[in-house]
Formats: C-alpha cells, sequence, structure tokens
C-alpha cells in the first residue's frame, strides 16, 4: 500500500484554504502522487519580503470533551491570534491527536479553523496508525508538499513512515496505534520519509538555484538526536544530501517537546514547544545545551507547554522565538535566537 | 556514675553479646544462610524482573484506575525518564514536605492523570518502584537534589534496538 493518495488540486485549496492561501499558494503548480509540486519557483537571494510564520504542534488531543489538552490547544490558537504582526501563516508539524481517531482530528481542526490566518499540516505518528493516514488526509490533505512564500521555498514531509511490523504479528488497526503511541515502544523501530518522499524532494528542488531560501517542516528532527524514541529520521542523511546544494537551510520538527538546537552543515535545526506535555531531556550530550529549557514544574500543568514563531528578514537570517504558557526559557532563548 | 534503667540494659547487653557472637562462630550456627544457588538466583532474579515488567505495564496505562483523562506516567516519563527515584525521599514543593518516590507517584495518578491512587503497600505500587528503580539502576543515590533533571539508564538506540524482548529497555 502506498503512503499517498491521490489528490485534486482544488481539494488540497479546499483543505488549506482560508483567505489569503491563494497568494501563498500562487506558485503551486503542478500535482505528483498526491504530493503539491512546484516546478519553477520564483526564489532566490535577496527576494526575500520579510515576514513572519508561527508554529503549533503536538496537541496530543484525546476523545474526551472538555479534556485539558483541548483547552492548551485553543490557549495556543488565541497566543498566534494575539501576535503584532500576525504572522502570514501557521505550519502545524504533527500529532493533532493522541490515539488517531477522526474525533480527535476533526476536534484539532475545528480549533484550529480559530486561527486568523492560512494554515498547512504534516502528521505525526499519532494521527497516523490507526487507518495509515486515511482520516487525517481526510481532514488535511496530502502529507508531502511544497510552496513559495515571498521568495523562500517552504516543504513538509512525512517522516514517521516505518516498515510493516503489523502484518508478520498479526496486529489489529488498535494494536498498531498503540505500538505507535508508545514513546519509547521497542517494537517499530525507526521512522523515516522512505524513497518515495525522497524521490519527490530530489525533483522538487531540481531546478531551484543553490541560493534560494529553504524551510523544511518534519515531524522528526532531521538529525540522529536519540533513536530509541525516534528523535530521529533514519534517511535525514539523504535529506540533508539533497538539500546541501544551498547556501541555507531551515529546518522545523516537532515531536520532541522541548526547546532544541542544532546545526550541521548547510542546515540549521530547531525543535519545537508542544500545546500537551514535555517531554524530557534524554540522558545526552546536547549539540547546544545553551537551548535547553528549565525543568517544568510537575505543579503547573501549563509549564513546558506553549507556540513559536519566526521572524525571517530579507537576507534569509531567521529570528526564532518561543513563546511558552509559563516561565521556562533560558536567558539564551528570552528574546529569540537566530537559526 | 548514677545508673539508669537504659544504660544498664547498655551494660548487660554489653556483656552478653560478644560471648554469643564468639558461640554462634565457634558452632558454626545453622542460623547462617548458605549461598544461593544458581537456581534460587534465577529464580529471584526472574520474579524481580516479572515485577518490573508489570511495572512498566501499569507506566504506560495497563490499569484504568490510574487515569480518568487517558494520560499515563509513561506520557512525561517515557523510559522512566525525569522521574529520579535516585533522588527521593526528597523535599517536594509542590506537596510541602519530604516525601517518598511512592507519594510522588501518587501525585501524578491523582493530579495530572486524575485517576485513583495505589495501595502504597500493594503490590502494584512495588511494581512501579521497582520499573523507576530498575531504569535508574547504577546511578549514584543522591536525596533531596530535585532541580536537576537526570536521564535514566542509556538503552541500546538507533537502527538494530531490540524489536522484541521484554520492552522495559535493559540489553542483555
Amino acid at each position: 500500500m502506498t503512503d499517498f493518495d491521490k489528490m485534486s488540486r482544488r481539494d488540497f485549496f479546499t483543505i488549506s484554504g482560508k483567505a489569503g492561501l491563494a497568494t501563498v499558494m500562487a506558485s503551486a503548480v503542478g500535482i505528483n502522487f498526491g504530493m503539491v509540486q512546484v516546478a519553477e519557483a520564483a526564489v532566490g537571494k535577496g527576494k526575500v519580503t520579510p515576514f513572519r510564520f508561527a508554529i503549533l504542534t503536538d496537541a496530543h488531543l484525546f476523545s474526551q470533551a472538555d479534556h485539558k489538552f483541548d483547552a492548551m490547544l485553543a490557549k495556543a490558537v488565541d497566543d498566534v491570534n494575539s501576535m503584532s504582526p500576525m504572522p502570514d501563516f501557521v505550519l502545524y508539524c504533527g500529532d493533532i491527536a493522541q490515539n488517531g481517531t477522526a474525533d480527535q482530528l476533526e476536534k484539532g481542526k475545528k480549533i484550529l479553523s480559530k486561527l486568523k490566518m492560512p494554515i498547512h499540516f504534516i502528521p505525526g505518528e499519532h494521527d497516523w496508525y490507526l487507518d495509515m493516514g486515511a482520516a487525517w488526509r481526510g481532514n488535511f490533505g496530502a502529507p508531502t508538499w511544497s510552496f513559495d512564500h515571498k521568495g523562500v521555498h517552504f516543504i513538509g514531509m512525512n517522516s514517521i513512515l516505518v516498515k510493516d511490523f503489523w502484518t508478520p504479528a498479526g496486529l489489529s488497526a488498535k494494536e498498531r496505534m498503540g505500538v505507535m503511541e508508545m514513546l519509547e515502544s521497542p517494537i517499530a523501530g525507526p521512522w523515516g520519509v522512505q524513497a518515495e518522499q525522497l524521490d519527490w524532494l530530489k525533483k522538487d528542488v531540481k531546478n531551484l538555484s543553490p541560493d534560494t531560501p529553504v524551510v523544511v517542516f518534519t515531524h522528526s528532527p532531521l538529525w540522529d538526536y536519540y533513536p530509541r524514541w525516534n528523535f530521529q529520521t533514519s534517511d535525514a542523511p539523504e535529506i540533508r544530501e539533497i538539500l546541501s546544494k544551498f547556501e541555507r537551510v531551515m529546518s522545523f520538527h516537532g515531536h520532541v517537546h522541548q526547546t532544541l538546537y542544532n546545526k550541521i552543515g548547510n542546515m540549521g535545526s530547531v525543535g519545537t514547544l508542544s500545546t500537551s506535555w514535555p517531554w524530557p531531556y534524554p540522558d545526552i550530550k546536547l549539540p547546544y545545551p545553551q537551548y535547553q529549557m528549565n525543568r517544568s514544574d510537575p505543579g503547573n500543568f501549563e509549564d513546558g507547554e506553549g507556540s513559536q514563531f519566526i521572524d525571517l528578514e530579507s537576507n534569509f537570517t531567521g529570528t526564532h522565538h518561543y513563546q511558552p504558557f509559563g516561565d521556562m526559557l533560558t536567558p539564551t532563548m528570552k528574546n529569540g535566537f537566530k537559526v | 556514675m548514677k545508673l539508669t534503667s537504659k544504660n544498664r540494659f547498655n551494660e548487660i547487653m554489653g556483656l552478653i553479646a560478644p560471648v554469643a557472637l564468639i558461640g554462634m562462630l565457634a558452632s558454626n550456627s545453622a542460623a547462617a544462610r548458605e549461598p544461593f544457588t544458581p537456581a534460587e538466583l534465577k529464580a529471584q532474579e526472574k520474579a524481580l524482573l516479572a515485577s518490573v515488567d508489570h511495572g512498566r505495564d501499569l507506566w504506560h496505562g495497563s490499569k484504568p484506575s490510574m487515569s480518568s483523562n487517558g494520560l499515563a506516567c509513561g506520557n512525561c516519563h517515557p523510559d522512566a525518564a525525569a522521574s529520579n527515584p535516585q533522588t527521593f525521599p526528597k523535599f517536594q514543593a509542590n506537596l510541602g514536605k519530604v516525601i517518598p518516590i511512592r507519594d510522588m507517584i501518587n501525585w501524578c495518578i491523582m493530579v495530572p492523570q486524575m485517576g485513583e491512587a495505589l495501595d502504597v503497600n500493594g503490590d502494584d505500587m512495588t511494581a512501579m518502584e521497582a520499573y523507576a528503580f530498575y531504569m535508574y539502576r547504577g546511578i549514584t543515590i543522591e536525596p533531596g537534589l530535585a532541580t536537576r533533571q537526570t536521564g535514566p539508564v542509556k538503552v541500546k538506540s538507533g537502527p538494530g534496538f531490540p524489536k522484541k524482548g521484554s520492552g522495559i529497555g535493559y540489553d542483555k
């Protein structure tokens, strides 16, 4: 079974569509196996018009009515809507649902519909493995896409694809989902974007010049952070190789539920705050420990969560701002930092 | 020196204890335990790991009464990370007193998970503690340190990490 469903251009606009999105998507000119493809991009050095975008991620909504995570996501939506200047759009980095059920995904879609700007989505493992992404795609469209906005080329990919472990084991869909819900599950193994998306990525960037500003979104980090918790993407080296022709690439990811920064070659990588709970840092030496947030207070349920936004300048420098619900940022991160 | 009842007791015990100890050593008393046999040690380890495994299951939501909102201990503490059993007993700011880890476990069950507390003397609580301590085995005991986040024992990771096995994170 393929992980990509065919999808029409009209479907994509309908799913993602809000006022202003047509401008955002103006250069999306083709569809390839359900992946929105940019054929020729009018982007390059010196062509970036400064703007802001925001990132929300990892709401992990449960089916229960009035769950506290519903309120946390709604609070983050309010925070984004209150920004000045407003973000041009929002990127959602996966795990809207906790158990991948249609009602959880639809609840998330409803809460996120309160955003005043367009939003783009990529999936997380909690969204995907109950029905292999069927409900997610029905609500949010293609999991792999690219578009240009004000001189920057944006790419989104589905990084949580694993080899089939459920068929040989005779697992039900719910059992498969249960395996994937557990962060430290020893069964599924490392995940990645897999060959089909790598091929798509090669084609997507083939005609872009090296001075094109590129921003890439995945659920998991594009570097080998802590594979046991799938704080990794197994084919990240191939992704970085494909993107190595560009002068600078910015990578933003969900999944880690914590502040995090790394730089590998031409790629700056930033982890994002969830709206549900903070994951602890694994027992490894961080490449840039100054970007490790303070330990959250277990007595304050909002501590360690929040949203984030990025201000891009004309020379494609970006300032990343974490916007936590509580006070958990170290001085290095308080006023934003360059990516 | 005035003899109180307490120091009179100590004086008498001071005379009796050495004599008793010499007698036990001389007779190679049957009260001394022989070393455990390999079979006994294997059985003990099996019992311990069964408790650890049960604790791991409880940690990940196998007992519905421990949560009314779907959250399990593993949501915030994968591999028992940041549970820091080696720092207990310690002063817990949100409770305002020094507590053992079992009280912290029950606080997490009752507050973030909105569930029913475990019997502090029950097998389930022992299993929860067994899992947490097992994941921190070999790490220095440092009671009272609450501010530093520490991780659990490192386990094998990356391509090739165990696809089967107990799943509790130990590599054998």
